[in-house]
């Protein structure tokens, strides 16, 4: 290996260090001091704790975040199976499956699902048909819209950490499995699933991060009682215009998520990986 | 005889398995493919109902789409953007990947939690931040704002990409290099640059379409004269569920598909040099 140098790295991360103060630092703190009037209260969070919004949004986000992510794990789970028995060809063309909603922007699909779930849309008037009656189930603006387009967005970013830990799992281990006679499900239990846990444990913790501060899929598919914290933050800083109470929020959102980002990071780190 | 027969009974019901596995795993391919395979068809459909699949097929949408400045100048804005946070994140990216992979230094680990924070603080906090931060400095409502914004917010993803490419370069080449005589500057031109070049492009492919597509910042940041394409489409979603919305989509998918056709060449290439 070769001895990394310990001077002269000023020059190359001067710009990025100079923009990463001025534009990620300086805005947290704004936030904060904001968020405690100048530094001088706690007023605002005394607020929020006080008010039933705030609870309701809260718990909102704690749950909704909670089963997106299973729902995810568990979706992403059968697809990385799937691709990590496929040669490396075909996994490499199947792989195109799960960029390309990797990649697709998150509008286009809460867009798409107001066509998919809509009162008048595609499921809605495909049961129509089917049954000959009107059918208008509420599949949007409630709960299930906001789970169907958070686990749409967030099943790819599963695939890619449990793919990587089911591809590192030593394919003897499953064929000396067999030999002595055990049945895929117990190959599964006792193998499969023990060796890809760092790769599910990573997914699932960068997941809830990522669900936690859900914006756009609550305010396009959610209804009124589905508001998330994120939408709080957004209600706060343009309909009621206190930009004190807002930060509040945003900083108790910042808090939740670091509670799931700290282990995220650690494990990243035990992997060794350098800005991965 | 009886060995054989459970055998085989064994071996059926594994084909089963894989049978059920498939098919989910089929099931959920298609369920995350659903928003591009719907669209793509309505937007080609009348411009009067949304209607799926279309009674007739049209260019109409893309035709209103292309002719109404409404549409048009969010679309001017965010390639503008785009370009330009692209152009400043890789200026910066590119040295400050090597810089981190190259050398140790005090305040490595701050530096790096500081340059990759936008990928874990959740966007709305940081656009809030960047909101009351911006309006001080009355750059809230610029398309300046913007750019110093997005610039900020999709150098993480450049800098992964890229700093991966650094990884993968042999350092004794620049040794070498150096040791023949060649300056720093030169040795960083002729030998570190050309063979990052790949990387490069694939990071700043990534923060283009990240900046184009990026929704909550522009949101907060956005003036009368600075909403983004994404901006645009966020409130004719909420409020006006118009057809346009569409065409719009099945371009922006047609985008996401150019650069996921890119991440997967990338990644072949990757598993063939390593």
């Amino acid at each position: 290996m070769v001895t990394s140098a310990t001077r002269g790295a000023g020059p190359f991360v001067a710009p990025a260090a100079i923009l990463s103060l001025l534009v990620a630092l300086v805005p947290i703190a704004f936030i904060l001091y904001f968020s405690t009037m100048e530094g001088t209260s706690v007023e605002p969070f005394r607020t929020i704790l006080k008010s039933s919004l705030f609870h309701r949004a809260m718990t909102t986000t704690v749950v909704v975040a909670f089963w997106a992510s299973i729902i995810s794990l568990v979706l992403g789970y059968i697809v990385a199976l799937h691709l990590a028995r496929q040669t490396a060809r075909r996994r490499a063309a199947l792989m195109v499956l799960v960029l390309l909603p990797f990649w697709t922007s998150i509008l286009v699909k809460s867009y798409a699902f107001t066509i998919i779930l809509g009162r008048e849309g595609i499921i809605n008037s495909f049961l129509s048909w089917l049954t000959g009656a009107q059918v208008a189930l509420p599949l949007i603006f409630n709960r299930f819209g906001v789970m169907v387009g958070m686990t749409n967005y967030l099943t790819p970013l599963i695939v890619f950490p449990v793919l990587a830990s089911l591809l590192a799992i030593d394919p003897a281990l499953y064929r000396a499995a067999e030999v002595m006679g055990a049945k895929p499900i117990r190959i599964f239990l006792t193998i499969t699933l023990p060796l890809s846990a760092p790769g599910v444990l990573a997914g699932v913790l960068s997941v809830a991060v990522m669900a936690l501060g859900f914006f756009i899929v609550p305010a396009l598919l959610g209804g009124r009682q589905d508001l998330m914290l994120a939408n709080l933050v957004d209600f706060y800083t343009r309909e009621v215009l206190d930009w004190n109470i807002a930060s509040a929020v945003g900083v108790t959102l910042f808090a939740l998520v670091g509670i799931f980002a700290i282990p995220a990071t650690l494990i990243r780190r035990t992997k060794g990986r350098i800005a991965s | 005889m009886t060995s054989g027969k459970s055998h085989i009974i064994k071996d059926w019901r594994k084909r089963c398995l894989q049978i059920l596995g498939t098919g989910l795993a089929f099931g959920v391919y298609l369920f995350l493919l659903a928003p591009s395979l719907i669209v793509t068809p309505v937007s080609f459909g009348s411009k009067y109902e949304l209607k799926f699949p279309p009674a007739s097929y049209s260019l109409d949408l893309y035709r209103i789409f292309f002719s109404t400045e409404a549409w048009t100048q969010p679309l001017l804005l965010s390639l503008r953007v785009a370009l330009s946070t692209t152009v400043i994140a890789t200026f910066i990216a590119v040295p400050a990947a090597y810089g981190l992979v190259r050398f140790n230094f005090l305040g490595k680990k701050f530096l790096l939690a500081l340059i990759m924070s936008p990928l874990v603080i959740p966007s709305v906090v940081f656009a809030l931040g960047i909101y009351l931060y911006f309006s001080t400095l009355r750059l809230g409502g610029t398309t300046l704002g913007l750019i110093v914004a997005h610039t900020m917010f999709v150098i993480p993803y450049a800098l992964v990409i890229i700093s991966a490419g650094v990884q993968k370069l042999d350092p004794n080449l620049e040794f070498g290099a150096m040791l023949m005589g060649a300056g720093r500057l030169r040795m960083l031109m002729t030998v570190v640059l050309p063979q990052l070049y790949p990387s490069i492009a694939a990071g700043a492919l990534f923060a283009f379409l990240i900046s184009f597509d990026e929704v909550v910042i522009s949101w907060f940041l956005a003036g009368p004269n600075t909403t983004t394409l994404s901006v645009k489409m966020f409130s004719a979603i909420q409020w006006e569920i118009s057809p346009v919305i569409a065409a719009v989509s099945t371009i922006l998918t047609a985008v996401s598909l150019v650069v996921c056709l890119i991440n997967v060449a990338l990644q072949k290439g990757g598993e063939q040099s390593s």
